[in-house]
């Protein structure tokens, strides 16, 4: 029996230093950078210790700030409206007999598409003036919208397309929840007169809950990682209206090569969406087991 | 058996062949292959018909690395700084050449071949392909080495409709309010701006967009880089009035979304015949070429207008071709060998007809200037005297940042003018003095 206990930790030690390798010391080497300056005299990188001089900057620093505010309406907004989307789609979906393979299919293809595609399609489908919407307003008799150039809609236009790109993801993970759960109960419900409405209130939504909260999850932490759909779209502007914080984390990191900065901010952040993680996991474990 | 002997002859006859090729091929290789790190810029496919030219001349091969703007930066920085550089020549941009010189990372070419020399017919640039590593300056004299050979001068030239103005009776605009006069009579949007400029923020976008406007008025960023003299400039009276000129034409005649123009969609504004005017980087084969352009032989070309007191003032944006330091000896022989051949008036008129603006002021200044095809050399040729380094300091890229956001966010409209050149200045005197210069700002814009 000892032996066994042995042996399975054992077997774990290659998988924990294969982590540890891959991803813990290079966190490692990014926190001691932070620390650091980094200037580059006669090809020899040189390393000035600034203690949390890199930290200390990061409150007076308005692109992070604009960065940070955007990135949250960005991830509240987009990941709100693609559950709420994507968890239709699904209830729509399971009720579908006929054809439902096909329906599937359709509603996956925007995450079979790589984000650069994604990028051209929807640039070229924003353009002032080239682009079909405003084609569309112009046919209905409307002005024409700057979509991207436009401080005031340009984050509006990207929250779009992720949401037109990532739906399928929350639709799949909801899909494949809602088709796990126990028909009996439902066929109870109705039995007992339920109408759609209460099924859905009271019972689909309950059993739902630990799926809902881990698609919302993943999600989230995508989209506090976007990226692509920002960098092609338009780069952050105008002015600051689309910058989000991986984006700042690239200017400064490397545009700028203020390469201890970026790390402080890299590290900051890290650890921000990992408290909002660990928030999150409690406030669902706490939920379901209320439940 | 003898149907496979029979099928598998023409094939056995094809490999012998392609083998003696490849031998005659390696035979008159002098040099080993080589990789070039570059961006994809309007004048790229110029360039890349010259290397091919290159190729089939001397049997040596090139290979091109093709990148982004940012994306070309950052691999080159990643490049010199690593053990061994996979990138044998660098094509550096004007914003961020100095910041590879500061560093040690260049070769001094003579270094390589004491004989080497640039050809006299060739721009200096402000003496930019020069570096004094002892003083950390950028000159041809006294100490200063030679550490680059130019690729492309990438400077702006005001493109126009030349059948518009013909139409209109107008004349080519030496001025800023002349400029806009001119537009003013062709601007009847959506159909047609009076101009198209690019004011999007990138890595060095809206910025060398709006030097011409700010340089012609006497105004600037940092005072005089070259002559040590760092004081923040960007919030000037005399910035102030460039970027004033510069807005007067985008809300007047301009494009409505000016904030958020790209080059490629300034260059799309002039193909498709939406834009009367805009100021571009010469890359005529895109206006000329039927398969791209709507305009064909009716863009023509001038050197930016000024005001009246200073003249034109281009910023440079040019090229310049390095070799890193890192790079095995051979291979430095064989980037100085490309270099070399580059710099020849053969190279210089098969990279013209390729379609991309030579750097030799002969070939500039040659009867190929009068041709229909190059009929933007005379206004290049004019424009390169005028034109200002835009940056001299390993720093620019922050600077840049600064500048890029601010600039924009004044032409969108997030921040008004004056607040966004006093914010500007306050960011970039923070820049330099945490950097070590001396960076006085003048009084904030009332």
């Amino acid at each position: 029996m000892k032996s066994d206990t042995f042996w399975r930790h054992a077997t774990l030690w290659p998988a924990l230093v294969l982590f540890a390798l891959l991803t813990i010391l290079p966190l490692l080497k990014l926190l001691a950078l932070s620390f650091h300056d980094v200037e580059w005299v006669n090809r020899e990188a040189v390393w000035e210790w600034v203690g949390l001089a890199n930290y200390a900057r990061l409150p007076q620093d308005n692109l992070l700030r604009a960065g940070a505010l955007n990135t949250l309406i960005f991830a509240v907004v987009a990941v709100a409206l693609q559950m709420l989307i994507g968890f239709i789609l699904a209830l729509l979906t399971t009720r579908v007999v006929r054809g439902r393979v096909f329906y599937r299919t359709v509603f996956i293809l925007p995450i079979l598409v790589p984000g650069i595609i994604i990028g051209a399609i929807w640039k070229l489908m924003y353009s002032y003036d080239f682009g079909v919407l405003n084609s569309l307003l112009l046919w209905l008799g409307l002005a024409p919208q700057d979509w991207l150039g436009d401080p005031d809609l340009a984050l509006l236009s990207v929250i779009i397309v992720d949401v037109w790109h990532w739906t399928p993801f929350c639709f799949l993970l909801l899909l494949a929840g809602l088709e796990s759960l126990p028909d009996d109960i439902f066929e109870a419900a109705k039995i007992d007169g339920a109408t759609r409405w209460q099924q859905l209130r009271h019972i689909t939504l309950p059993l739902m809950l630990p799926t809902i909260a881990v698609t919302f999850v993943f999600r989230m932490i995508l989209a506090f990682k976007v990226f692509d759909e920002i960098y092609l779209l338009t780069g952050g502007g105008p002015g600051t209206s689309t910058e989000v914080i991986s984006f700042t984390i690239y200017r400064r990191f490397f545009t700028e090569d203020q390469t201890g900065y970026g790390a402080a901010m890299s590290i900051a952040v890290i650890a921000v969406i990992a408290a909002g993680i660990i928030a999150a996991t409690r406030a669902t474990a706490g939920k379901g087991a209320k439940a | 058996m003898a149907f496979f002997t029979r099928q598998t002859k023409p094939l056995r006859t094809g490999l012998a062949a392609s083998a003696l090729a490849l031998c005659a091929s390696l035979a008159t290789a002098a040099e080993v292959p080589i990789t070039i790190v570059i961006n994809q810029s309007p004048w790229f496919p110029g360039f890349q018909a010259v290397v091919e030219k290159y190729e089939e001349d001397t049997g040596n091969t090139v290979n091109l690395d093709v990148n982004p703007f940012a994306g070309s930066l950052e691999k080159q920085r990643t490049a010199v700084r690593a053990g061994e550089s996979p990138f044998d020549i660098l094509i550096m941009n004007a914003g961020f050449f100095v910041e590879f010189y500061t560093g040690g990372f260049m070769q001094p070419l003579t270094g390589i071949d004491a004989d080497f020399a640039l050809s006299e017919d060739i721009f200096t640039f402000d003496d930019s392909v020069c570096w004094d590593a002892t003083a950390k300056t950028i000159t041809c004299d006294g100490d200063g080495q030679l550490v680059s050979v130019p690729v492309n001068p990438f400077l702006p030239l005001l493109h126009y409709r030349s059948d518009l103005y013909e139409e209109h009776g107008l004349e080519v605009p030496t001025t800023w309010d002349q400029l806009y006069e001119n537009a003013k009579v062709m601007h009847n949007p959506p159909r047609m701006y009076g101009i198209s400029q690019r004011g999007q923020r990138g890595a060095f976008d809206v910025t060398f967009d709006v030097f011409p406007y700010i340089l012609s008025h006497g105004g600037g960023v940092i005072a005089d880089q070259k002559g040590g003299d760092y004081t923040v400039t960007i919030n000037s009276p005399e910035t102030l009035a460039g970027m004033e000129t510069y807005l007067k034409l985008a809300n007047d005649v301009g494009h409505p979304s000016t904030a958020g123009q790209t080059q490629t969609n300034v260059i799309q504004n002039m193909a498709t015949g939406r834009a009367g005017h805009i100021q571009g980087v010469p890359a005529p084969a895109q206006f000329d070429d039927p398969k791209q352009s709507a305009v064909v032989g009716k863009v023509d070309y001038a050197v930016v207008p000024g005001t009246e007191e200073h003249g034109p003032a281009p910023g440079l944006g040019h090229w310049l071709a390095g070799i890193p330091r890192n790079v095995s000896d051979e291979n430095k022989q064989a980037a100085l060998a490309f270099l070399t051949w580059f710099q020849t008036d053969e190279a210089q008129h098969a990279y013209a007809e390729a379609g991309s603006p030579p750097v030799s002021k002969a070939v500039m200044t040659s009867d190929m200037a009068d041709e229909e095809p190059y009929r933007y050399m005379r206004a290049l040729a004019a424009s390169i005297p005028t034109a200002q380094l835009t940056f001299t300091i390993p720093e620019a890229s922050q600077v840049l940042a600064v500048t890029e956001l601010r600039l924009n966010q004044a032409i969108g409209g997030e921040l008004e003018l004056k607040e966004a050149l006093n914010m500007a200045a306050e960011e970039i005197a923070k820049v330099l003095s945490d950097a070590g210069y001396d960076a006085p700002m003048l009084d904030p814009l009332q």
